[in-house]
Order: C-alpha cells, then sequence, then structure tokens
C-alpha cells in the first residue's frame, strides 16, 4: 500500500508538470480536420454530362492562420477530404451524368467526352471565434472560384461563389469541434448556393442556351 | 460522512436551481379541428441573423416535450429533415412566408418528397438564449496539499424565442406563439464551487412545447 503512494515533493514535481503542459497546451495549433456525409439534393437533372476535375490544391485543401500573439493559438484547418465529399455528392445529383476527368483539361489531354469540365477551387478562407469578436458565434466564411471549360480547356464560364456557416457556442463544446462544425455548415451552404444559382450565371446561362437539348430545361434547376 | 448525510445532501442537490421568471404570449389563428392522424410535424429553427444562432438542441428540446406528452403527434428530426430536402431548407435557401412555398412546390422532386413526409405544420422558432450581466469573483488555487476555490459568482440568462406556425396545407400561418424566461444563477465557493443554475432555456423550451402542444392537439 506505501508503495504506491507518492511523497510530498513527488507530488509538488508531478503537479508543476502538469500545470505546465496545461499552459503550453495553449499555445499549441489548433487543428480541424473536417469530415462529413452530405444530403443527395432533391432537384430536377440537368440534362447534361459533366466532367469534374480537383486539382492537389483543393482535393487537400488546408488553411492555416498562424498566432500574432502569444496568448493566441495557430489555426490548422483541413476541408479538402470534405470539399471532395460535398462537391461529388451535389453534382451527381444536378446532372445526369457526372464523370471524373484523367488529367486537366487541355489540348492533347485523353479526356472522356463530356459537355464541360467544371473545375472548383477555394479562393479563400476565413474564419471567426467568440475570443476575436465578442460574438458567440463561430464561422467560417469561404470563397469560391469556379471555371467551366471545354475538355480541350477553351473557356466557358468563370465566376466566383461566397459561402457562409456558422455555428453558436455550446455547453462543454471546443473551439476545434465548433469550427468544424461552422465549416459543415459553410459546405451545405455552398452547395445550396451552387446548387440554386448555376443555370443563372450569366455565361453558364448563355453556354446552356446554346446547346440544343438543355435549352429549355435550364430554368428549373 | 455517514450515509444519512449523503442521503440529505442527495435530496438536496435537485433543490439548488436558481429562480426563473418566464413569460408567454400566444396568438391563434387556426388551430386544428380534427387529429392529425398520419399527417407530422417539423420544427425547424430560423438560422437568418448575423449576431446569433437558434440553437438546434432547443429545437431537438422543444420536438422532445410535444413528442413526450403526445405520442399521437409525429415529430420529423430537424437534421433529418434537412437533409431529405436539402438544398432548400438551408439559411441561404428556406422559404422567408408561407406563400414561398408554393414557388418551392413547382419542383417535381421537392413535391414529391413533401408528399412523402405528409407534413401538415411546419413550426419556425426563432431566438436564442444569451448571457448578461455578472458579478463576484473566485479564486481556485492549487498546492502539494490539495486544491480549493473561494468566492462568490452570480450571472443572469435571458432566452427569447418565438414559433411561427404554418399550416402547409393551406400555405398560411396559423399562429404565432413567443417566451421569454430570465434567471439569476449563483456559484458559491468555499473549497468546492456550488453551481445553482438557474434553467432558463429548459423554462424557454417547457412554456413553447406546452403552447404547441396545445395548439396541436386543438386545445384552444
Amino acid at each position: 500500500m506505501s508503495g504506491s503512494m507518492t511523497t510530498a515533493p513527488e507530488r509538488c514535481r508531478w503537479l508543476t508538470t502538469l500545470v505546465l503542459a496545461c499552459l503550453l497546451a495553449g499555445c499549441g495549433t489548433k487543428e480541424v480536420i473536417v469530415q462529413s456525409e452530405f444530403p443527395d439534393p432533391v432537384m430536377n437533372r440537368l440534362p447534361l454530362t459533366l466532367g469534374i476535375w480537383y486539382d492537389d490544391a483543393f482535393a487537400n485543401h488546408e488553411f492555416f492562420d498562424e498566432a500574432s500573439g502569444r496568448a493566441e493559438s495557430s489555426w490548422r484547418v483541413n476541408t479538402g477530404q470534405a470539399q471532395v465529399e460535398l462537391w461529388q455528392t451535389l453534382l451527381k445529383g444536378m446532372f445526369e451524368n457526372v464523370v471524373f476527368m484523367n488529367s486537366k483539361p487541355g489540348p492533347g489531354q485523353m479526356n472522356p467526352v463530356v459537355d464541360a469540365v467544371l473545375l472548383p477551387a477555394v479562393d479563400e478562407l476565413q474564419y471567426a471565434i467568440p475570443a476575436h469578436t465578442n460574438v458567440k458565434v463561430y464561422e467560417i466564411w469561404m470563397r469560391y472560384r469556379f471555371h467551366l471549360v471545354t475538355t480541350g480547356g477553351d473557356p466557358i464560364a468563370e465566376w466566383t461563389m461566397p459561402a457562409y456557416g456558422k455555428t453558436p457556442t455550446a455547453f462543454m463544446q471546443s473551439d476545434e469541434g465548433a469550427v468544424r462544425l461552422a465549416a459543415i455548415v459553410a459546405l451545405r451552404d455552398a452547395g445550396a448556393h451552387f446548387a440554386t444559382t448555376f443555370t443563372r450565371v450569366p455565361q453558364v446561362e448563355a453556354w446552356l442556351n446554346s446547346l440544343p437539348h438543355t435549352g429549355q430545361q435550364q430554368a428549373a434547376p | 460522512m455517514k450515509p444519512g448525510r449523503w442521503l440529505v445532501v442527495g435530496m438536496l442537490v435537485p433543490w439548488l436551481t436558481g429562480c426563473v421568471n418566464a413569460t408567454v404570449d400566444q396568438m391563434v389563428f387556426n388551430s386544428p379541428t380534427e387529429s392529425m392522424g398520419d399527417a407530422s410535424v417539423v420544427i425547424l429553427g430560423r438560422r437568418h441573423a448575423s449576431d446569433y444562432e437558434t440553437e438546434p438542441d432547443f429545437i431537438r428540446c422543444v420536438g422532445s416535450h410535444i413528442g413526450a406528452r403526445d405520442d399521437s403527434i409525429r415529430i420529423i428530426g430537424e437534421l433529418e429533415f434537412l437533409n431529405a430536402l436539402y438544398p432548400w431548407f438551408e439559411p441561404r435557401t428556406a422559404p422567408l412566408r408561407p406563400a414561398d412555398l408554393e414557388k418551392l412546390l413547382e419542383h417535381r422532386d421537392v413535391a414529391q418528397k413533401f408528399a412523402s413526409l405528409q407534413t401538415r405544420y411546419m413550426i419556425w422558432i426563432d431566438g436564442s438564449t444569451v448571457r448578461g450581466e455578472s458579478a463576484g469573483s473566485m479564486t481556485c488555487g492549487i498546492g502539494p496539499g490539495g486544491g480549493g476555490c473561494f468566492g462568490f459568482g452570480t450571472w443572469s440568462d435571458d432566452a427569447s424565442y418565438e414559433a411561427t406556425i404554418w399550416d402547409f396545407t393551406r400555405r398560411a400561418e396559423v399562429g404565432r406563439i413567443s417566451a421569454t424566461a430570465s434567471g439569476q444563477s449563483y456559484m458559491p465557493a468555499v473549497v468546492l464551487p456550488i453551481p445553482i443554475i438557474a434553467p432558463v432555456q429548459g423554462t424557454a423550451c417547457d412554456s413553447v412545447g406546452d403552447q404547441l402542444l396545445q395548439f396541436l392537439s386543438g386545445d384552444n
């Protein structure tokens, strides 16, 4: 029994280590890996065969914000996996056929024949936590840039689209957990925004009207 | 401590809650005149405000409150409904007026999904619980011989929620309920902190839930 007990100096050392560990934990990088499943969109599919190409920056998208002071933490938010999951689910529900390209569209590339290829990219990501804003919500804001091109790489349309997600503070919820939830809300918002506005992007609308098999149907996404 | 004393402490702890004042306003235009049958009710949080967010926990609490007291009312979970009708009920795309439902139903797939869910009432809840003023101070220390806290803290919480009831079959607003609750919580500490929490959000949930239950049961 006495063998398992510690002496006062030993206890002091343990406590000092524990307190130091707790203090140092506040200085580390807070890492968030966003993972989620997304629902199939409920909408009439466009009669198109759409190709998709994700470049590495998109498929492994990561945001890093270095702490500006000793009292703050650095943040690393990885959304790549969730981005791919969202856009695959969404586009398969929006278009009759979705094909994944073998390589980035361009002259001389061996790719399947499709009506157009969509290349999504995350231009910018910003976050806010209650410690920054004094408002009891965690926020994620993203700006996407889309390129719609032919299989040969010729541009059809290019546009940007914002997405926003927020989540309230909750009892026993960590900053990381709240930022992860806000990112999922932002991704859902991105999907909703894209699905409801795709056919209204002026260059896309003009392109759809020029296609013989979609001219009549593109008004209702 | 003797087991008898533990029993007394155990019996006293549930009574250690702060006081809460709640006010409920109700305005009903058309309550149901017949049983809900197989129809369902969905309770959704409004999430359009920039500085607050209707808590998903609160929406779940109201749904559970109604479901636990009348099992004939079929409540569809918020996330289940949002997923079933994605992307039409996200904060960016959700209908703001009952008339907007008409436009939504022009989409064939959306209309089919609504038919399969048999939604009769759609209840939108908007509001939040916020922490008000706080006072007092508490000091905690830890040393080789042990640790403890000493001091006193107090804070207030205010909840304000409004529920708007849409009759899905008539595409009309048929009722509106608002509930506010406020309460003061205390935390005295002599070695151990003893939280005496006012269940402000829970009281607001019960108030809204009771009124909705009354509406859905046709007891007006």
